[in-house]
């Protein structure tokens, strides 16, 4: 299949005043149309920031990203985008949330009120919807989020640490939630974590990136059978695989001794 | 919120002990009644002259309402052309800020010149006094939205009027209540602040012809009114808020209970 997303030869610098910090180096990377990527990489490597390039939010400094072939040139259409915090209007309900993207696009309310609601049940929400954000834990607040990004049926997911401020049981839980979503509609996902065991048992293919200046390392197809489930987060080819991009996130950072140390 | 009964005994229990207090010091120590009567004698100004302050206190209270709406509507207005207009934040915004450094209650005595004797001066003043909170906070409000949330909002393709109408606006709720808060009791003070300056009724006017004729217990009975007026509009305030934008006061206490 072609790749739907192409990164070429991107460059981000961010200048203030005399200033400028230099986020991305030459980042290339392409994602086949209807697989799961996660970029990894530590903190401050400019995996959001390569993110949101992709989305059209931020323009590259240099480089280029196509989607479907077309240059990125603004803003996508038919982005679905999930954030580290849930991002929802403290005024509206779990369902007046969700429904948000189709009234900023001003398509048939009637016709995308039943696919919010069908969102909503596949999330287990059902008998949340007219309940109103500060009344949801954290975890219910994210599936909200992630409605939110599916309600008009994006082509591409775009998730930015969609689960890194949520307790480890919950995001295991959304994690295996996430996976059941994207199994039934195969969205080209592109999903940012600094969660090794997270990127490799959500993953088609991972990106491991470099700190800042963020550059790609290495891209790994990671070829465990689908569905996904927890045990095999114990077989051996899982291990060796986070191990083996722990090695490679070590000696970028030029810190050996972190690779034989860390337990993540 | 719940109230026990203690949290209603306790202070009503303290307040009748602080009258009697009063009471019977005020006999022991004799100390003159224009100086400080017995809240008995408060109480037989307050019935004997009940007509005559609910007369003036209604010209007192319409003159901070009217100062507090026209505030309202000039303050929220200015607040989002000021967030909107690159010019008038470089133009008018230095002016107002100028006009910020003044003390507002000074302008009573011109008012009278520009405006006149009667109620629409001490509506001015009033109105002076309550736009800035009004103002400051609604362009907080405005501003203070989190930047994913017009990431968002570019993403989806968001109109300007929509990120308006549907983030900006419903955001600012909050702000702008605290501000209305503080600007309601503000106007109070405005209007009987003008009223001291040049005026032929209100409660300003009355305190000084109390104090003229010194009658301290009408004036101290005075205050109390002012008292629960400012109260009742501040009340009055926090019901609508409840309704308007629950979440700005619920949000830290359901967060803190769950």
């Amino acid at each position: 299949m072609a790749p739907l997303i192409e990164a070429e030869e991107v460059f981000k610098i961010f200048k203030s005043g005399a200033k400028s910090v230099q986020a991305l180096e030459r980042v290339s990377f392409d994602v086949e149309q209807g697989s799961f990527v996660s970029l990894v990489g530590p903190s401050g490597c400019g995996k959001s920031t390569l993110l949101k390039i992709v989305s059209g939010l931020l323009p590259a400094s240099s480089g280029s990203v196509s989607v479907a072939g077309r240059r990125v040139e603004g803003p996508l259409e038919n982005v679905g985008m999930v954030f580290q915090s849930p991002v929802l209007l403290k005024w509206k309900s779990v369902l007046g949330n969700i429904m948000l993207p189709v009234e900023f696009a001003r398509l048939d309310r009637t016709r995308y009120l039943e696919k919010a609601r069908a969102l909503v049940r596949l999330v287990g929400l059902e008998g949340f919807e007219e309940m109103y954000p500060y009344q949801l834990s954290g975890g219910m607040q994210q599936r909200v989020s992630l409605c939110r990004a599916l309600v008009t049926d994006p082509q591409i997911l775009l998730m930015d640490e969609p689960f890194g401020a949520l307790d480890a049981m919950t995001r295991d839980e959304l994690d295996i939630e996430l996976l059941k979503i994207w199994d039934g509609k195969r969205k080209t996902a592109l999903f940012v974590t600094h969660n090794i065991q997270e990127a490799v048992f959500l993953s088609d293919a991972i990106i491991v990136m470099s700190p800042r200046p963020g550059r790609v390392i290495e891209r790994l197809a990671i070829d465990l059978p689908r569905p996904r489930s927890f045990e095999m987060m114990s077989s051996s080819k899982f291990c060796d695989t986070t191990l083996r991009i722990r090695g490679m996130l070590a000696s970028a950072s030029g810190n050996p001794a972190a690779a034989a140390g860390s337990t993540t | 919120m719940k109230f026990s009964l203690k949290d209603i005994a306790e202070p009503l229990i303290f307040f009748v002990i602080l009258l009697l207090l009063w009471e019977v010091l005020v006999e022991i120590i004799k100390i003159p009644a224009f100086i400080l009567p017995p809240p008995r004698d408060l109480y037989v100004a307050f019935v004997d002259k009940f007509y005559i302050l609910y007369k003036h206190a209604l010209v007192t209270f319409m003159e901070a309402v009217g100062g507090f709406a026209l505030s309202f509507v000039l303050g929220v207005t200015f607040a989002v052309s000021v967030v909107y207009s690159r010019h008038l934040q470089n133009t008018i915004y230095p002016l107002i800020v100028i006009l910020y450094a003044m003390p507002k209650s000074a302008f009573a005595p011109l008012m009278v010149i520009w405006i006149g004797y009667g109620l629409f001066s001490k509506i001015a003043i009033a109105f002076l006094v309550a736009f800035f909170p009004i103002v400051v906070n609604t362009v907080v409000g405005l501003k203070e939205v989190e930047p994913e949330l017009l990431d968002l909002a570019r993403i989806n393709r968001a109109s300007e009027l929509d990120v308006f109408a549907k983030i900006r606006l419903p955001n600012s709720l909050p702000y702008m209540f605290a501000g209305i808060k503080v600007a309601l009791v503000l106007s109070v003070t405005g209007a009987i602040v003008a009223e001291f300056v040049a005026a032929n009724e209100g409660l300003g006017y009355l305190i000084l012809q109390a104090n003229y004729s010194l009658d301290t217990a009408l004036a101290l009975v005075i205050l109390l009114i002012l008292a629960l007026l400012s109260l009742l509009l501040f009340m009055a305030v926090e019901i609508l808020q409840k309704k308007m934008a629950p979440w700005s006061a619920e949000v830290r206490q359901l967060e803190g209970s769950f």
